[in-house]
């Protein structure tokens, strides 16, 4: 018995070790990045004039069009998860997986398939044509930014809450329903309720997601009028070579980040998580039903026409051409393994902390560890690629050697927050459930992970695989300080291609990257699963 | 009278088909019990409009009520839990899909006398929930007196009570079945909660409904 509980208490102690070490060195890491930033702040006196653009615009001009993305994205979001939590068709589980690879789907494909269809040139302007329509709409601008943060992230957002949605206590709906409550006294009275935790946290990433977006303000922005701070950091290092201001810019956007997500974090009372609970659908019908069926229509024409454009560039004439290109074969050999080398560091440092998380005792203990794992939501991938750029010339390390472990940790940093997110209640469940039965067996912690924990969580393993892979895939903010002619991943080729004007080689490369992320998105976690073997 | 007529249903991804045929009088009671997934909530399913039988027929005074939605049917329902909205006052729980306007003074005498009924007088500005689980149910069961509906589907109710409060439930049900002169069906685990109520007992055993 002493034996039984003196090995579950090294067990349980090993992980915490291995726990406090990992978060430990992300926060060195974090700090050394931050001290870099600070040390060229100081070297450089930022009193000091230069060619600083107006900073107060930038914020501004950041802010305003962050509030509004935000306001939209929850407005389309809540509309499309009600449509879909009511109505029944062929091809919902598809539409939903659809609208779930929002996050995974980079802003710079989204920004040149609005191109494609919206633009003077696209499709609704040949269409119009036929009908000798003129078309004189700009997509550029503010309007064509809000356009695509509330395409990208309504359907984030439809995804988180459908999932809260469908999980109302399946008893509790059935009340509801023989009681006959009206649509809006239902959605007041059950699905109010559901999201209204959800939307302060969800509303806070959002308003983070469109506050740091970066290839989408760069490409759909049109101009200094609509520059966003991110964007202006860009500029100061790649183009202007302003280290000084790129440094001052980062420090009012890191400000900026932390007033903004402190608050959320510290009044989140609800964990995001998707998944789908309850099959019991309770249509309506009239007024209601039309409604949603009307909005579900606007919603997949919005969100799919942009991607459809850029798949359909997979039959372009240009096609082979292309992917014989060397060049597009460096890129995509150096994409895919960034993206396989982050996504299972990822995983390694999700499980460790989840499992420590778990093993720590005491709020504070447990909000410490996951400290580290905020750094996404506070840092900006151009603000962390910035440090790291910093970083490698102040210990005269050259670019190209340290280019490709800066995109795998960065990514990883990147990933960290919705891995963990995702492994983390799992995990925690079925410590609930077999904790006492793991400490009668006696078994060590690997043991523990093999038999138990591993074939139990295969499903969100291949998610969180998945998300690490298309996320480091689909990055444009890291690489935008990186890339070069000889060190290319798909969407810097991409990115380049669009700035030469060799939009049908940006549009193919971006079709290629869309279909590698989507199957990996939506393959990768039913592999697992069946791997895993255990799940229902 | 309820018909329950040769009705067979199969889930989707199960071969196996769930049979039920039985009849059921005024203001009688008849209790359901078998293992987990023998296919007793199903039942009730069914006769509530949340399952569609794949044959058979369901009818009251012969009177067909499959055809009905379930919120149309002439169904009141109380599970295990969850039978209220825990944000609500008592008040707003039991007027919810019942009553129009809670405060007018028609349908706040109404709430009062259904509340007295249940033994819960004075506490209908109470959050439900601040109520213990017996108080809990007590209030949705002042709800299906104010429907009235004649048929009353009862999820393995007194789950959760303890033995006194169970009791007294099953007494209270009792009378206010013979009194409204429902159709009482009780999914329950514990034959004890039959007798108690006076019901005939059903078991559901190699997917049929046998007495």
């Amino acid at each position: 018995m002493l034996l039984n509980n003196k090995r579950k208490i090294l067990a349980n102690s090993n992980r915490k070790a291995l726990g406090i070490i990992i978060a430990l060195s992300i926060g060195a890491l974090i700090i050394a990045l931050f001290l870099a930033i600070l040390n060229v702040a100081n070297i450089i006196p930022l009193s000091a004039k230069s060619t600083s653009p107006d900073i107060i615009h930038l914020v501004r001009m950041s802010t305003i069009q962050a509030l509004l993305s935000t306001g939209l994205s929850l407005m389309v979001g809540i509309m499309l998860a009600w449509a879909l939590n009511r109505l029944e068709f062929f091809g919902r589980k598809i539409i939903i997986a659809l609208f779930a690879s929002a996050i995974v789907t980079p802003g710079i494909v989204i920004a040149l398939g609005l191109i494609d269809v919206w633009g003077r040139e696209g499709i609704i302007s040949d269409f119009l044509q036929i009908f000798g329509i003129g078309w004189d709409f700009s997509i550029f601008g503010l309007f064509g930014i809000l356009f695509a943060h509330t395409i990208l992230n309504g359907a984030f957002a439809a995804t988180i809450l459908l999932a809260r949605l469908e999980a109302i206590e399946l008893q509790k709906l059935k009340i509801a329903q023989s009681l006959a409550l009206p649509p809006l006294k239902r959605f007041l009275l059950l699905d109010l309720p559901t999201i209204k935790n959800t939307i302060p946290a969800l509303g806070a990433i959002i308003f983070l997601l469109a506050f740091t977006s970066f290839p989408i303000v760069l490409m759909l922005g049109g101009g200094p009028s609509n520059q966003t701070l991110e964007v202006a950091i860009y500029s100061a290092v790649r183009l202007s070579f302003d280290l000084k201001l790129a440094v001052q810019l980062s420090l009012v956007q890191l400000v900026l980040c932390l007033l903004i997500i402190m608050p959320a974090i510290i009044f989140n009372q609800d964990n995001i998580r998707a998944g789908i609970s309850s099959n019991h659908r309770w249509q309506e019908n009239g007024f209601s039903k039309f409604m949603q069926i009307t909005i579900l229509i606007v919603g997949i024409f919005a969100f799919m026409l942009p991607i459809i454009s850029i798949l359909l560039n997979l039959f372009s004439m240009e096609f082979f051409a292309l992917v014989l290109r060397p060049s597009f074969w460096r890129a995509t050999i150096t994409s895919l393994t960034l993206g396989a080398s982050s996504a299972v560091l990822t995983l390694f440092i999700a499980i460790i902390i989840s499992q420590a998380k778990i093993a720590l005792h005491g709020k504070i203990s447990k909000a410490l560890i996951a400290l580290p794992l905020y750094v996404y939501l506070i840092i900006p991938a151009l603000v962390l690629s910035l440090g790291f750029y910093i970083l490698a010339r102040q210990l005269q390390i050259s670019n190209s050697i340290i280019a490709p472990f800066v995109l795998i940790l960065g990514n990883t940093l990147l990933a960290l927050p919705f891995a963990v997110a995702i492994l983390a209640p799992s995990l925690e469940a079925i410590n609930k459930r077999y904790n006492k039965l793991l400490g009668s067996l006696n078994l060590s912690s690997l043991s523990r992970w093999r038999f138990v924990e591993w074939p139990l969580l295969g499903r969100e393993i291949g998610i969180v695989l998945a998300l690490a892979f298309s996320f480091s895939l689909g990055d444009l903010g890291i690489i935008s300080l990186f890339g070069t002619n000889e060190f290319t991943t798909l969407p810097w080729a991409m990115f380049q291609a669009s700035g030469a004007y060799r939009n049908n080689d940006a549009g193919i490369i971006g079709a290629i990257l869309l279909l590698i992320i989507f199957t990996v998105f939506l393959v990768l976690p039913v592999i697992f699963r069946k791997f895993s073997n255990v799940r229902s | 009278m309820l018909e329950v007529k040769d009705i067979y249903f199969h889930y989707e991804k199960q071969k196996q088909d769930y049979r039920y045929d039985f009849s059921l009088g005024k203001g009688e009671i008849i209790a359901i019990s078998g293992v987990s997934g023998a296919g007793k909530s199903t039942l009730l399913d069914l006769i509530a409009g949340f399952l569609m039988p794949n044959k058979g027929e369901i009818n009251l005074n012969d009177q067909d009520i499959l055809s009905l939605p379930p919120e149309k049917r002439p169904v009141s329902i109380l599970f295990q839990n969850d039978n209220l909205f825990e944000h609500l006052s008592v008040n707003k729980n039991i007027a919810l899909g019942v009553l129009g306007n809670e405060n007018s003074n028609e349908n706040q005498a109404a709430i009062s006398n259904a509340l007295k009924d249940v033994g819960l007088e004075n506490f209908g500005n109470q959050l439900a929930s601040k109520l213990s689980g017996g108080q809990k149910q007590r209030v949705a069961l002042a709800r299906t007196l104010l429907r009235n509906r004649p048929i009353l589907l009862l999820d393995e109710p007194f789950t959760g009570l303890d033995e006194k409060t169970a009791k007294d439930m099953q007494a209270l049900l009792k009378k206010l079945v013979k009194q409204h002169k429902w159709h009482a069906i009780i999914v329950t685990h514990n034959k004890y909660d039959a007798n108690a109520m006076g019901a005939k007992n059903y078991v559901m055993k190699n997917a049929i409904l046998q007495s």
